[in-house]
Parts: structure tokens; sequence; C-alpha cells
């Protein structure tokens, strides 16, 4: 299958000297959403504004769904969506589209028809003889997801869509990737909300210092890079957590076990593995029978978050 | 899937600039104002010309008509040299401030037909100024006095001098990334452009050598105000073909300030005097100043690679090109060379005084 995205050594410096993007080799597969983790600077923003045709590559090649990235081909292939987006107060929401409309060529009444579809779309549809500026920021968002949507592109690059989001704009974005998935749309979306990529990517990719650090579908990565599991556990007796600490430590499957600073009767443990059930309870039952009274035990793997400030973290001291 | 796209049919920023360029009252203020200023001007040009005849001026009724028609063309100049630079210093620079720039260069929209846009959409806004002012304007026809050629060539000049102006403030815009920057640029460019020259032109007699010359026509070759009041004052004062009489001077003085500077000479050819008014250089000055600007501009507002040659240059290559060959062509029709004062270059050399020698002594 034709893959939407895909970047081969690419390569940007700004002014010669500063290297945004250092042999950058992205693939992104059709119909997906693709999340692009880094901190800043680390080249995101860079990468989609080369995808998008508004900056050329120092060296390298990009191809969208197999043809080759010029000017031309961007405009018609991509809907893009800067992180700082821009709204002409001015404009009322309509008129708003029907402007982005004209310049993607669209007149009469395919104009109309667009216009309409897109506010059902991004459910603006009440507000379309609204001035631009009267709208909250999670409507000035969805109005400008659906100005990228006007000419109707297979792939969407979307920078930072959900900063500065309320839970519930958040939720709405959300479902409204998942639809525009749904219609076969290719999305690649940056974010520093880790936890919300976590929820609506089929695969991530994370950047630092313009390297591609790892790239595939959520799942697999979360799998490659599992070193260990970890689990929380909470003390009803505070004279008990000393025995808990020494029991734990010793276990040969703990690498390390801390209590939490702000509360003392909550353990972090970290084991060396992925512990199955059976496991888990061993070790509970281990705790028990030394008279540990134990009110609560939860394992869980590792996030995205943590994943996240673990690897830029290495890369990091890596560099220096 | 979008399979090809393809190019706008009307313009989508002149369609925006026509949907929002009256919204919000900046622009009925600036309409009021321009319109209140006019109508104060042709009462106090009247009230001057009716001061006059009391003081025992032999004021005609085609005087008036001159006298109100040069005060509102020079009025609606100065209006105009104001306004444009700031109907377009904001034209690139704000698109880049309100974080839109982005998303217009990612559409199939050619800074080309950005910057076409947004001045055809400032100087529509001119041409509302200009069209409201005309019932101000017929007061001139009550009194009568001026040609329909005066009118055709004020017409002209303040259609050109919009399109100049304007030019100047998008030029601006598209060089500095922020708005206040550009307007400030702009206006130093017009202050260039009008006040230096007249300036100059005011001290010139007492610094040219010798005392009490006129300012080389050259100097205010581009500055609309000279342009203005050369057309509405060089003109016939009298009819009379056996002996052709202008004046480049204005009788009444309505744009005082201005009417000492040279706007024009007349030059002794061998078909008889000739008038050589400075708004022809003006005019064609401000065409080949508009294209250049224009295809600046055009380079300026790339994102990138702003200087690697592109077809559209070829436009502006003919355009200025066709400027230039013109203005070579009929360099006769507009370069003023002021006739040399006889008593400075005499033909024959003059006579010395033979020295008288002294009486002998007896």
């Amino acid at each position: 299958m034709t893959l939407a995205i895909e970047t081969i050594d690419l390569t940007h410096r700004y002014n010669k000297k500063l290297v945004a993007l250092d042999r950058l080799n992205l693939r992104v597969e059709q119909g997906c959403i693709y999340g692009f983790i880094g901190p800043n600077g680390a080249g995101k923003t860079t990468t989609l504004r080369i995808l998008a045709g508004l900056l050329s590559p120092t060296k390298g090649e990009v191809r969208l769904l197999g043809e080759r990235l010029t000017t031309r081909a961007a405009q018609r292939l991509v809907g893009y969506m800067p992180d700082f987006f821009g709204v002409y107060d001015d404009l009322r929401v309509w008129e708003y589209l029907d402007f982005f409309a004209r310049c993607y060529g669209l007149r009469g009444a395919r104009l109309r028809q667009v216009v309409d579809e897109l506010l059902d779309l991004v459910d603006l549809a009440g507000k379309r003889d609204a001035f631009v500026q009267t709208l909250s920021r999670g409507m000035q968002q969805r109005l400008c997801l659906a100005h990228a949507l006007v000419h109707d592109p297979p792939v969407l690059l979307l920078d930072e869509p959900a900063s500065g989001l309320d839970p519930r704009a958040r939720v709405e974005l959300r479902e409204l990737l998942r639809t525009l998935r749904d219609m076969g749309k290719t999305i690649m979306l940056s974010s520093h909300i880790l936890s919300e990529l976590a929820e609506v990517c089929d695969a991530i990719g994370i950047i630092d210092h313009g390297r591609m650090i790892i790239s595939g579908p959520l799942a697999e990565v979360q799998q490659q890079l599992a070193t260990g599991a970890r689990a929380r556990l909470r003390i009803a007796r505070e004279s008990d957590v000393v025995l808990a600490l020494a029991l734990l430590q010793r276990h040969p499957l703990v690498s390390a076990a801390s209590a939490a600073a702000a509360d003392p009767r909550a353990l972090m443990i970290d084991f060396s593995e992925p512990l199955n059930e059976e496991q888990c309870a061993a070790i509970l039952a281990e705790l028990v029978n030394a008279g540990v009274a134990v009110s609560e035990f939860s394992a869980r793997s590792e996030n995205l978050e943590e994943l996240f400030l673990r690897l830029t973290a290495t890369t990091g001291q890596t560099n220096s | 899937m979008a399979t090809h796209i393809r190019r706008p049919l009307l313009n989508p920023i002149l369609v925006r600039e026509a949907r929002t360029r009256m919204r919000g009252f900046r622009p009925y203020l600036i309409l009021t104002v321009f319109l209140l200023l006019l109508i104060l001007s042709a009462f106090g040009i009247y009230q001057y010309m009716v001061f006059q005849a009391r003081t025992g001026m032999v004021v005609l009724s085609s005087h008036i008509g001159q006298a109100l028609f040069k005060g509102l063309a020079f009025t609606e100049m100065l209006f105009i040299v104001l306004v444009a630079p700031i109907l377009t210093s904001g034209a690139i620079s704000s698109e880049r401030e309100r974080l839109t720039y982005d998303m217009l260069l990612a559409t199939p929209l050619k800074p080309g037909q950005l910057l076409a846009g947004k001045l055809i959409g400032a100087l529509s806004y001119l041409l509302l100024l200009i069209v409201a002012s005309i019932p101000v304007f017929s007061t001139v026809l009550i009194f009568g006095g001026i040609e329909l050629r005066t009118l055709i060539w004020v017409v002209l000049l303040l259609g050109s001098a919009a399109l100049f102006f304007g030019t100047i403030g998008l030029f601006c815009s598209s060089l500095f990334g922020r708005t206040t920057p550009a307007t400030i640029a702009s206006y130093t460019l017009v202050l260039i452009l009008c006040g230096v020259p007249l300036l100059v032109a005011s001290i010139w007699p007492q610094f040219s050598n010798p005392m009490g010359q006129s300012p080389p026509p050259w100097l205010l070759y581009l500055n609309p105000f000279s342009a203005i009041v050369a057309v509405t004052t060089v003109t016939p004062a009298a009819f009379q073909p056996d002996v052709p009489f202008f004046s480049v001077n204005d009788p009444f003085m309505v744009v005082p300030f201005l009417s000492q500077f040279s706007v024009g000479i007349i030059r002794y050819a061998q078909e008889g005097p000739v008038l050589m008014p400075v708004y022809r250089a003006t005019l064609l000055g401000f065409w080949l100043g508009t294209f250049i600007l224009l295809w600046l501009s055009s380079h300026l507002a790339l994102p990138a690679r702003r200087w690697r040659p592109r077809w559209s240059d070829l436009g502006f290559v003919a355009a200025v090109g066709a400027i230039a060959l013109l203005i070579w062509m009929r360099i006769d029709w507009w370069w003023i060379v002021p006739p040399v004062d006889p008593w400075l270059m005499p033909v024959e050399p003059v006579p010395m005084p033979v020295p008288i020698d002294p009486a002998p002594v007896p």
C-alpha cells in the first residue's frame, strides 16, 4: 500500500547553521492518525511546514501518496492548520470558509455546498452568521480545521491542534479527528498533550533535536520501549511502611521501591520486567503474610508521557 | 479527494475586501472627515475670492470657478497622499501579524494576486471618496472657467497618485514584518517625495548663484502637489491667437505656498510659445514607480527564495520597459529645460565701455 507521507533523509538548516532536521525518516500509512511528539525546538513545526510546501528542505526527499513533493502537489494534497492560526475578525463564519474555498478555485453551487457541509461537519452550522471574533477558542479551532478541508485533501497536517482548549473542546476535537479518519483522511498531528495522542493516535513518532527517535504503531512503540512495569501500593498503617520497603527491595523482580514524598504511605514499585497477574498476586500475598496491611495495589504499564520524558532525556544526555 | 485545483475566477482577496472594507465605523468616519474638509475648503476659497473683490480686484465668475477647482483638487490630492499609504501599509504585514499568512501561502493563491487584491481594494475605497466628492466639486460648474481638458488631467493625476502612493504602502508592508514600521516607512517616503523637494525649492533662490534663480524643474518631477498646481494654474489666461499669453502664476494666490515654485515654463519655439508644465513628468514617473514597486513587492511577499526569477517577472519587465521606452521616445514632451536668461549668456559679447582718457592737464 502506498504510504501517505514518506520522508527520506529529510534535512533542514536555518541560516546554514542551525540544524532543525537531521536526516529524518518518516513513514505514515494511509488512513491513520499519526501523532508527532517532541519537546520545543525538536523540529515538529519545521517538518509540518515542509510537508505543507511552505518551506524547502535543505536536503532529502518528501513523497505524498507516492508523489514527489512540489508546492502544487502540497497545495492539492495537504490541508494545513498551523500551531498559531489566525482568524479574520471582521468576517462571518461562513465568509471565512467561503474565502478559503475561493482560494482553492471553488465557485458557484459547489462553493456553497462545501461551506454548508463543512459547517455541519465541525458543528458550527448554528454559528454560520456570527463574526469569527465572537467564537470561543474551541470553535475557532474547529473553524480553522474546517478551512483546511475546503479542497477535500487526503492528508491533514495539524500543528498542536489541542493547545489552549478546555477538556470539553478537546473531547470534541478528538471525536472530529476520528470522524475524519473514518472518512479516509490521513491525519498527522503534533502535540505536547501526550495523553491526548495516546487516546486518538494509531501510530506515533518521537522526535528530538531533529532526529526521529522511534516511530510506529502506538502499541508496538510501547511494547518496544517497555523496560518494566510499575505498581502502586498503599499501606494502611504508617508503621508497616519500613517493613514493606525492606521486603520489596529484597524481591528479585523489583528494581526499585520508594515512598512518595507527598504521601509516605504510598509506595511506587518499579519491576525489572513486566509482570503477569499471578506474579502480582504472589508479591501481594508475600506482603500480607509478613503482616503488612495493604489497602491498595494497582499494577500499571509505563504511559506515553513517561516514555516521552525518558526517551528525550536519554537523547539529551547522548547529545551532551 | 482533490484531483486538481482550479485557479480562482475572481480574486478571493478582492471579494473579502469588498465584504469587509465598509464594516465598522472607520470607513464612514474617514469619508465624513474627507467631505467636511472639502466643503470647508470650498467655502473658505469662496469667501477669500469675495474678499478679493471687495478690496478692489477684478474678480470674474471664471476666476472663482478656477480658484475653487484648484483649491478642491489640491485638498483631494493632499487627502489621497495621506490616506492611500495607510490603506495599504497593512496589506501583507497585517496578515503576518494576524498569523494568517501561512494559511494563505498554503493555498494556491499567488503573492501577486494577494497584492493586486489588496491594492484594488484600497483603490476602490479611494475611488469611493472621489465619487463622493463630486457634489462638492460640482459647485465649480456654477461659476465656470474650467476646461474639460483640465478636468481630465486632474482626474488622471489623482488616479495615478492614488495608485503610486498606494503601492508605496504595499511595498513597505511587504518589506517589513509589522504594520507600524511599514506605516512609518511609507510616510517617510511620502515626506521625501512631497515635503523635501518643496522645502529645497523654497530655499533654492536664496542659495543659487546668482541669487534669485528658480529651482530646477526636475526637483519637483515626482511631487504630486506641484503637478496638481501646474494642471490647474498653467492655463491660457487670455485667448489671443496672435499673442498667446500664459499665466504660470496664481493671481489670487489660492495655494500661496506652492504658486511660488516652478510648475512649468514657456519655451519659445519656432512655431511660437510652447507650454511645458511639470505634471507630464509626474504622471510618467508615477506609472514607472508603480510598476517597479509592485515588482519588488511581489518578490518581497514570498516566504522563501525571494529573488529567484519567475515567469511573472516577464510581465513586469514588459510593463516597465514599455513605460521607459515611452519616456525615452517622448523626452521632448516632458523634459523641461529652463531657458537660459539672455543676460547670463549673451549671444554677442557685451561691448565694454571705452575707458575715458583723463583730460590732458593744460
